[in-house]
């Protein structure tokens, strides 16, 4: 009986996970259906006949693998500029005392939870003027505010929970400060640096609004706009090919997931959720 | 000694003030800067593609209290904020209950179900389009196959239904969020009251309202106005999935100051009322921190 509800019970829960991940199967399921079989009625739920059409397409007569480098270069740049600014930020914050610490800390906070429609109008001037607007460059900066806030408040609590005794320890036995960051702190925090890495480089891999504002132009456009940008401009919708893009738009995801999830779930309790 | 001890915490000060200077240096140019900024701006008319303008005072404040656009974006940015958000809630409690209890392939089942919310809004509002097209789209069909309705449903060019879409995507998008957060929860509850529970003889239901929920209260306090302000805020997922439409019966606020920037090209009105924006989110935000901080700063 017992045996019964259990399996009852898997096979109620496992209903409901499946039905939640059907959008993402159904995306790879219509990415290597061939045109034709989209329109059938009722629709096959396994393709009958397979192909890769779709993405040679994708990657032979579109911008798409332009879009993807500039999401790689601009998602890379801004990742180490953000992650090298945060964890000396976040080293200072936690560890020294000086006036107006406690400020900056709250200010932080604030930041990570603004709009960026506020920031955006400014931005947008801003980088005009500069002249830089239309680049990879301009995105990069964009990034940094809301990645910067967002990689100081995770790496903050990651800092935290490295116990004092050991720098204490090392300062003791004759170490500078620098030093004792170097040996003693960046490899207990290294875990805490990848799996800020690694949510900052999944966040600004997404981003849509600035990019949508910023840049305008396909050489330097990254891949959230240049493939909504496929859909828009599109005379007829080739809807397989748009799922074929978002496959590999997701690809990336799909391997941090694979191999490195132990990472994603320790940055998930740090980030402000700590009950 | 006393002297030297200072000397050198005053040393360790200056330390700690330069590694603090590259992220206050980046803040005031690409965070403050912009915010101050916005505010000024949002005393003057200025025509985007010129980028010229001229002081008008409060007008622009004046004028959007009297526009019946702005309170009708803020109504609908409180029916999807709270809609989207209870459903986020709601069904993010229940999967994480069921996902807390020992599941076949339970690890499995956990990054399918954590997989929406760390996906691109791009690809999620794409995936969801071609689910809801009106020919050839899978919804439809299953819908018609069910006997649930006969014709085709328009889900996003008509109301209500483009609203309930774009609540519901929102919620299949985000309530990982919440199911993770309130997991890891759960994990912390010790197995002794649930024990004591039962030998007082408490049945599952009075077990989840008595020992549960109460033990969840913390954690969903944070992640319900982490949530309200991260969905009040929200752009991309209503931007792409109707533009706002139809007509304007999903714009809300982050949408409007959008349209009035890039569309309508009147950068001081759309300042305004991101301003404004800005200002009813202050009392969420000021919630959340003053939480977080007294919590002792993690």
């Amino acid at each position: 009986m017992a045996h019964l509800r259990k399996i009852l019970f898997n096979l109620m829960a496992w209903s409901i996970v499946l039905a939640v991940a059907f959008p993402l199967f159904w995306m790879l399921v219509t990415s290597v259906k061939p045109q034709f079989e989209l329109f059938r009625r009722p629709p096959t739920i396994l393709p009958e006949t397979w192909t890769f059409e779709h993405y040679w397409t994708l990657l032979a007569d579109t911008n798409f693998l332009v879009y993807f480098r500039n999401s790689v270069i601009l998602s890379s740049a801004t990742t180490l500029l953000v992650v090298a600014v945060a964890t000396l930020g976040a080293y200072s914050l936690v560890r020294f005392k000086y006036r107006g610490r406690e400020s900056l800390a709250f200010l932080v906070l604030f930041t990570y939870l603004l709009p960026s429609v506020v920031l955006i109008i400014p931005l947008y001037l801003l980088l005009v003027q500069l002249g830089v607007s239309n680049t990879i460059f301009s995105l990069v900066i964009a990034y940094t505010t809301f990645a910067l806030p967002y990689a100081l408040w995770l790496l903050r609590s990651f800092m935290a929970g490295i116990p004092e005794d050991l720098e204490s320890a090392a300062l003791c036995d004759g170490a500078t400060r620098m030093g004792a960051f170097r040996d003693i702190i960046l490899p207990q925090l290294l875990p805490g640096i990848i799996s800020t890495a690694l949510f900052t480089f999944i966040l600004s891999w997404n981003e849509y609004l600035y990019a949508l504002v910023l840049v305008n132009s396909d050489s330097s456009r990254p891949l959230t706009t240049g493939v909504m940008n496929m859909l828009i401009s599109s005379f007829n919708i080739e809807w397989s090919l748009l799922m074929a893009a978002s496959v590999m738009m997701s690809v990336p995801l799909i391997i941090v997931f694979a191999f490195l999830q132990s990472y994603l779930t320790r940055g998930f309790g740090a980030g402000g959720v700590k009950g | 000694m006393s002297s030297s001890n200072t000397l050198l915490e005053r040393r360790y000060a200056a330390l700690g003030l330069m590694l603090i200077a590259p992220t206050v240096l980046v803040f005031c140019a690409v965070i403050i800067y912009p915010l101050v900024s916005a505010i000024y701006l949002s005393f003057f008319n200025i025509f985007t593609p010129t980028l010229e303008g001229e002081w008008v005072g409060l007008s622009n404040y004046t004028e959007l209290l009297q526009t019946g656009q702005f309170w009708s974006a803020l109504g609908n940015t409180l029916i999807w904020t709270i809609g989207t958000l209870s459903l986020q809630i709601i069904f993010g409690i229940a999967m994480a209950l069921v996902l807390h209890q020992n599941i076949w392939f339970r690890s499995l089942a956990r990054s399918l179900i954590l997989f929406p919310y760390f996906i691109s809004t791009v690809v999620a509002v794409l995936v969801w389009k071609w689910l809801f097209n009106d020919l050839y789209g899978i919804m439809n069909h299953l819908l018609i196959s069910a006997g649930i309705i006969d014709f085709p449903m328009d889900f996003l060019g008509t109301m209500p239904n483009a609203m309930v879409s774009v609540i519901l995507v929102g919620a299949w998008k985000y309530f990982p969020f919440v199911v993770i957060a309130v997991l890891a929860r759960l994990q912390s509850i010790p197995d002794a009251l649930y024990e004591a529970a039962k030998i007082d003889g408490a049945g599952p239901i009075a077990r989840f309202f008595d020992v549960t929920l109460p033990q969840l209260r913390e954690v969903l306090v944070v992640i319900i106005l982490l949530r309200a302000i991260w969905d009040f805020k929200e752009f991309d997922l209503i931007f792409l999935l109707t533009g706002g439409g139809p007509i304007n019966d999903t714009q809300t606020l982050p949408l409007l100051v959008y349209q009035e920037a890039f569309a309508l090209n009147d950068m001081g009105r759309a300042s305004a009322y991101a301003v404004v924006m800005m200002a009813i989110m202050l009392v969420f935000m000021i919630v959340y921190i003053r939480r977080t901080r007294s919590e002792g700063g993690s």
